[in-house]
């Protein structure tokens, strides 16, 4: 596929990933877009774009972007370029089956990127509001059976990426919680109690807006389970449908499939409490930890 | 009107709040709602302009109450979905302490309204306006808006979802009698009256007037344009500003770029 041909391929998944790495990479190093623009004799709006996944990568423009942002290992380079090549073919929605650490880091570049992440859990807390004790007890539980360091690492990771929430411009956090999630008691009594709290404190936030999905409803349309919607500030960029598993994630951008989801969304916030009471209903749960 | 039987949230139905939605560039539509949009679109290509244009006309009529009016409480009736510079975004960066309620009947609207608007000083509630009582006796209106003090009433793209059946003029008159003087009424309305438009004939006009309002009569309100002189009854007990109940691109334009008018009449009134 040329580039001529990608340009009008549209926005995919990957080419916000891609994208969305380029920028974490080059906010890293403490560089503008207009410096990144220099090294591939290209435009500020061009970054823009490139960084927007709105345009197809060309090999030899990543290649001296990546040794602008110091990226020289020979396998890491290769692995950047190999992904670089999937995200310029079209193809609406990608399976990722990677290992652990590289699929949720590219979920925190995209996470990052987005403008409002809408979310529902039904067995957990979300990430993003997670205490590390919780973090800890969820891992634990798992029994993932990984060395400690291993865990130590993971818990920094989660606690890094819920710095989003609290950064200049933060994007808008709009989840649903099942009332199951809040009442089993991950870690036991005083790790819930914190974790609760959390809670409490996170939904105070300006940009925060949790809603609690009662015991009482009964059956409804998010039983299938959890799932996360990222909406980006810009037009043309497509709403991703983000589902974890225990071994991979999936993303979803075809139009279709993430309108299900939207669809489920709204039935999710129309049957929860009001945002307005969830201090209240949060405190109640809390007293009777 | 959906009926009492329908779910609260039906995506499948086309829906005015979320066509309005896909006019503005929003992501907040579904299929049915893009199917009726891209249909009005089709025989109206100014559609899209005149959402724009009207969203343009509530920022000027909102910053000017906001600003030389000293209004400080807004009812905005039949909201809609959240955007882009929302009621309470542009009369705070005017006047910080200025108090907002959005009043809609779509559950949706109200899902969304709630947990992207509401705040300090801002509220959401579901009430139907045609209802006028429900609305003012609502607890979270009473608790944010004093009734002693001006207030300012939005209907803005809303009286067109009216029929006459439904008594619009009784409805806003029971909210008007409500409101204390030097109270405001800011309001938009479809109209299918001939404008001095260039590009488009008088027949061109009303024939596309009415193919848009048989086009509303497949989702869950329809559409009534009205003419002037129907439009400007709604203001009765008010005196309305200058220019007028104008074309809303007329209406106290701040680009030099003069917009090509018509699709609706924008006025704003004061209480006497």
């Amino acid at each position: 596929m040329t580039e001529s041909q990608s340009e009008f391929g549209g926005p995919t998944v990957r080419r916000m990933l891609v994208g969305a790495q380029l920028r974490r990479l080059r906010t890293e190093m403490g560089l503008s877009r207009e410096e990144a623009g220099e090294a591939i004799r290209a435009s500020e709006w061009k970054i823009h774009r490139l960084e927007n996944g709105q345009v197809g990568f060309k090999e030899r423009d990543i290649i001296d972007l990546l040794r602008l942002y110091g990226v020289t290992d020979a396998d890491e380079v290769a692995a950047f370029l190999l992904l670089t090549r999937e995200a310029n073919t079209p193809g609406w929605w990608q399976h990722y089956g990677d290992l652990l650490p590289r699929w949720f880091r590219t979920y925190v570049d995209l996470e990052s990127a987005a403008a409002l992440i809408r979310t529902y859990e039904g067995q957990l807390i979300p990430g993003l509001l997670q205490t590390d004790d919780y973090i800890r007890a969820v891992i634990g539980g798992a029994q993932l059976d990984e060395p400690s360091e291993e865990m130590g690492r993971r818990v920094r990771l989660r606690m890094a990426r819920q710095t989003l929430l609290t950064r200049e411009h933060p994007p808008r956090l709009w989840a649903v919680i099942d009332e199951a999630a809040l009442r089993r008691p991950v870690g036991g009594p005083e790790v819930m109690r914190g974790q609760l709290e959390r809670l409490i404190d996170a939904s105070k936030l300006p940009n925060v807006t949790l809603q609690i999905l009662p015991f009482a409803v009964g059956a409804h349309s998010g039983m299938p389970g959890a799932f996360s919607i990222l909406r980006f500030a810009d037009r043309e960029l497509p709403d991703v449908v983000y589902l974890e598993h225990l071994t991979n994630a999936v993303y979803l951008d075809k139009r279709d499939e993430v309108e299900r989801y939207l669809d489920v969304m709204e039935y999710l916030c129309d049957d929860s409490e009001p945002p307005g009471r969830t201090v209240e209903l949060l405190e109640r749960i809390l007293d009777e930890v | 009107m959906a009926d009492d039987w329908t779910t609260r949230i039906n995506t499948g139905v086309p829906n005015p709040a979320r066509i309005y939605d896909y006019f503005l560039g929003g992501k907040d539509n579904f299929p049915a709602d893009r199917e009726v949009a891209e249909q009005v679109v089709a025989i109206a290509p100014v559609a899209r302009d005149i959402v724009e244009d009207n969203r343009a006309f509530l920022r000027r009529a909102v910053r000017l109450l906001a600003g030389e009016a000293g209004i400080r409480q807004f009812i905005d009736l039949g909201s809609g979905l959240p955007t882009q510079g929302n009621v309470h975004e542009i009369a705070q960066a005017v006047a910080p302490d200025a108090r907002v309620v959005y009043v809609d009947n779509d559950a949706m609207v109200v899902t969304h309204s709630r947990a992207l608007l509401a705040g300090d000083n801002t509220a959401a509630i579901e009430a139907d306006l045609r209802d006028p009582d429900s609305v003012m006796r609502h607890p979270e209106v009473r608790e944010l808006i004093d009734f002693d003090q001006p207030i300012a009433l939005l209907l803005m793209a809303i009286l067109h979802f009216v029929p006459d059946d439904e008594d619009p003029y009784g409805i806003v008159a029971r909210f008007r009698d409500a409101l204390p003087a030097g109270s405001y009424l800011a309001l938009s309305h479809g109209t299918r009256d001939i404008p001095a438009r260039p590009d488009m004939s008088p027949e061109a006009m009303a024939e596309m007037g009415a193919k848009v309002e048989r086009l509303y009569q497949l989702t869950t309100a329809s559409l009534v344009t009205r003419t002037h002189a129907q439009v400007e009854r709604f203001f009765d007990g008010f005196d309305l500003l200058d220019p007028g109940l104008v074309e809303i691109q007329l209406w106290r334009p701040d680009e030099a770029d003069a917009l090509l008018p018509g699709g609706f009449y924008g006025g704003v009134g004061r209480k006497r």
